[in-house]
């Protein structure tokens, strides 16, 4: 094996997920959560990706970023710039951003009707 | 050494900044701290911790090799790709290219450092083998046949993808337990390995037993004498 063999291999052809408009909704909870977390301002948005990983296979990935480099869908509920990367589209449309508000286990949660299963820390689902 | 000849290998080649996250998200072993001149085994399983493939991963500076077991392959691919999303991490086929042995019978000492000269890799296995892919038309001396590797197999307890290693075993039955991190974050099946690690029970394991002790029903490998069985515990 060296360099040059494996310059010689052909990409494998990987099926492309359909890009779908994705639909979410946010909880009053998270909403009051996102405006302590972004004050006035509004051109700060949040970014819900998924990884690949976790206990179930997929793993949501929150943050607050100014802009991204990944080709996302923009969509803006009652003032609040929410970015959906079109690569985990089809994994993301029709969920619900809600905020738990407890000790352990507290924070943003994603209740996404596309999930069988998820794990029990909810940061993972298949 | 003995070498014999790995038909079934599988050479593939992964680019892209995430390739060590993406896999070390999807497979049992500490991968995502793999450094340009080493190699590491880890093992992609199921949601229920079943073996999907044991691969062992070369880290190649611009890229990782990854030698898989060619009769996995396609079951591993349509494992990995649907969860690319939107990582970068691209996945080549250079099987063809390469060649592909194992050598044994020698006082392996393991270590994660592979060497590669002349278009030969040879990658150390922590069960006490040596991977070696040599690119297509490179000499490699064969003074040994599968059924001597099997021999030797069975009398390390060393599991082989297609024998031990399948989708009906989980990954600790196979005999993978020292691809099973015990403090990486979560991958698929994670949760079930670390349950029966935490309550010691797995349900079965990989023994070595003579042929006159093995169950036929159980076992995976059979030798002149011996045999490798994965048997209930």
């Amino acid at each position: 094996m060296d360099c040059g063999t494996c310059e010689t291999a052909g990409p494998i052809q990987v099926m492309q997920p359909e890009v779908i408009d994705v639909a979410l909704t946010i909880s009053d909870k998270a909403q009051t959560m996102l405006a302590d977390a972004f004050g006035d301002d509004r051109s700060m948005a949040l970014l819900v990706g998924v990884l690949s990983g976790g206990c179930s296979g997929y793993m949501y990935d929150l943050q607050i970023v100014e802009d991204t480099d990944q080709s996302c869908q923009e969509i803006v509920i009652n003032g609040f710039r929410v970015l959906v990367p079109n690569a985990s589209s089809h994994l993301l449309d029709g969920i619900e951003i809600d905020y738990v508000d407890r000790l352990m286990g507290g924070g943003f949660k994603i209740n996404n009707p596309n999930a069988e299963s998820s794990c029990g820390c909810g940061e993972s689902f298949a | 050494m003995s070498v014999a000849s790995y038909t079934d290998g599988h050479l593939s080649v992964w680019r892209g900044r995430d390739v060590l996250s993406f896999i070390d998200g999807l497979s049992t072993n500490l991968v995502v701290d793999l450094v340009e001149g080493q190699c590491k085994h880890t093992t992609f399983t199921t949601s229920t911790a079943k073996v999907i493939d044991r691969v062992m991963l070369f880290h190649m500076g611009a890229f990782v090799a990854c030698v898989s077991h060619g009769p996995h392959w396609d079951a591993l691919l349509t494992h990995v790709t649907p969860r690319i999303l939107g990582q970068d991490v691209s996945i080549m086929d250079a099987t063809t290219s390469n060649d592909f042995y194992v050598g044994f019978n020698h006082q392996n000492k393991y270590n994660v450092n592979y060497s590669s000269k002349d278009g030969i890799t040879i990658g150390s296995s922590i069960d006490g083998y040596e991977m070696i892919v040599a690119s297509k038309g490179t000499p490699i001396e064969v003074d040994s046949n599968w059924a001597d590797f099997d021999e030797w197999r069975i009398i390390h307890c060393v599991p082989w993808p297609g024998q031990e290693i399948t989708s009906k075993h989980h990954a600790l039955a196979s005999g993978l337990s020292q691809d099973v991190h015990p403090a990486k974050g979560c991958y698929i099946g994670q949760e079930v390995l670390t349950r029966m690690i935490s309550r010691g029970k797995q349900g079965r394991k990989l023994v070595s037993l003579s042929n006159d002790q093995a169950k036929p029903s159980e076992v995976t490998t059979k030798g002149s004498t011996h045999s490798l069985s994965i048997v209930r515990m």
